[in-house]
């Protein structure tokens, strides 16, 4: 373990990423610091066992692959396009036939009214029921009536 | 799959295949000047796929090499590749030309390869290699045992740490490359590649010692 406060120093040295005038002043301190003329040793092995790991070439087929996969792009995009029209539209369609559906089932709006607004609007309803009732009665009665008064 | 195959061909004689001096206009006796890569982009731009499948000439095997490096199985290096230029073909418009093509294409491919790792979950082998400890080992198969190790010593570094020390050890890029390519400061390059040497240092002791 390297405790030399200068060893962060040392990849940019190894990497010639110093500048000239560091890299003059850090060379002076490899000469005094045994600790990290080590590490800039393992260092340069490091640095030789990953090279010789070299990067993988592409396959022909794999680069066949590639190209066909390219030539499907520009058609990619408008598929896309359109898929996302056809969603928009499912979704304007979908709202439209709930909105029907809820202006067909209107009378079970009234299902959701209080118990109170129910009973008065049935109330209503039988008042203007019986109501229509005598009128009829009534107009019997004057039908009846002027009927005998003629056999008279 | 001959008709990709030989289109490929085509294209590989209108794009030169990645070197260092990619953008240099070098004068060539049989025929034209090749195009950079920033025609090539400009083109592509404007629908030319023809121009856009020679920047796949050019970059498809330093991209693959770099996945495989970054991800570790060829499988999912082609995929990864695949969605990187996915990725730069629908970006054409939005490239702007403050980095080379090479380094916008190596940020897609990083930010791919993270995303493969988030997807599959990483998991750190913290355990120093000893296959250098064998000394049965034939010469042959000694070396192929450390290109082994070494693979695995990369394979189980943090991503972060492995990301740069994959593009300044097998891609050779600068610091300042780098910074470019991982969208992070020069500083930050710096202390990761020392951390992930140290790292390194640990996991292949058996061979550095």
């Amino acid at each position: 373990m390297n405790t030399c406060e200068q060893a962060s120093r040392l990849s940019a040295y190894h990497d010639g990423e110093m500048s000239p005038d560091c890299r003059v002043e850090f060379e002076r301190h490899l000469g005094q610091c045994p600790q990290c003329a080590a590490e800039l040793d393992r260092l340069r092995r490091l640095t030789a066992m990953l090279g010789a790991a070299r990067p993988a070439a592409i396959p022909a087929a794999s680069l066949a692959r590639l190209h066909r996969a390219v030539d499907l792009l520009p058609t990619t995009g408008i598929r896309r396009l359109a898929e996302a029209l056809a969603g928009v539209a499912a979704a304007i369609l979908l709202v439209c036939m709930i909105g029907l559906a809820r202006r067909s089932d209107a009378p079970a709006a009234t299902a959701s009214m209080p118990v109170w607004e129910t009973q008065a609007v049935a109330q209503q309803q039988a008042v203007s029921a019986t109501a229509t009732s005598d009128v009829l009665l009534a107009s019997w009665m004057v039908q009846d009536l002027s009927g005998r008064s003629e056999h008279d | 799959m001959v008709r990709q195959i030989e289109k490929s061909v085509q294209y590989g004689k209108k794009s030169p295949t990645l070197s260092n001096h990619m953008n240099d206009h070098d004068a060539t006796e049989n025929g034209p000047l090749p195009q950079t890569d920033l025609e090539l982009v400009r083109e592509a731009r404007h629908g030319d796929m023809d121009a856009f499948h020679g920047l796949v000439d050019r970059y498809a095997s330093y991209l693959y090499g770099l996945a495989v490096s970054l991800i570790g199985n060829a499988t999912d290096a082609e995929d990864a590749v695949q969605e990187t230029l996915t990725g730069a073909f629908r970006g054409l418009r939005s490239f702007r030309q403050e980095a080379s093509v090479k380094t916008w294409l190596t940020r897609i491919l990083v930010r791919q390869a993270a995303a493969h790792h988030r997807r599959r979950g990483f998991r750190i082998v913290a355990r120093p290699i000893d296959g250098a400890a064998d000394p049965a080992g034939a010469a042959e198969t000694a070396g192929a045992d450390a290109q082994m190790d070494v693979r695995a010593a990369i394979d189980a570094l943090p991503p972060d740490y492995r990301e740069v020390i994959v593009l300044r050890e097998m891609q050779g890029m600068s610091y300042e490359q780098i910074a470019q390519a991982l969208a992070i400061p020069r500083g930050t390059v710096e202390s990761r590649l020392f951390r992930a040497r140290g790292q390194l240092q640990e996991l292949l002791q058996a061979y550095l010692a």
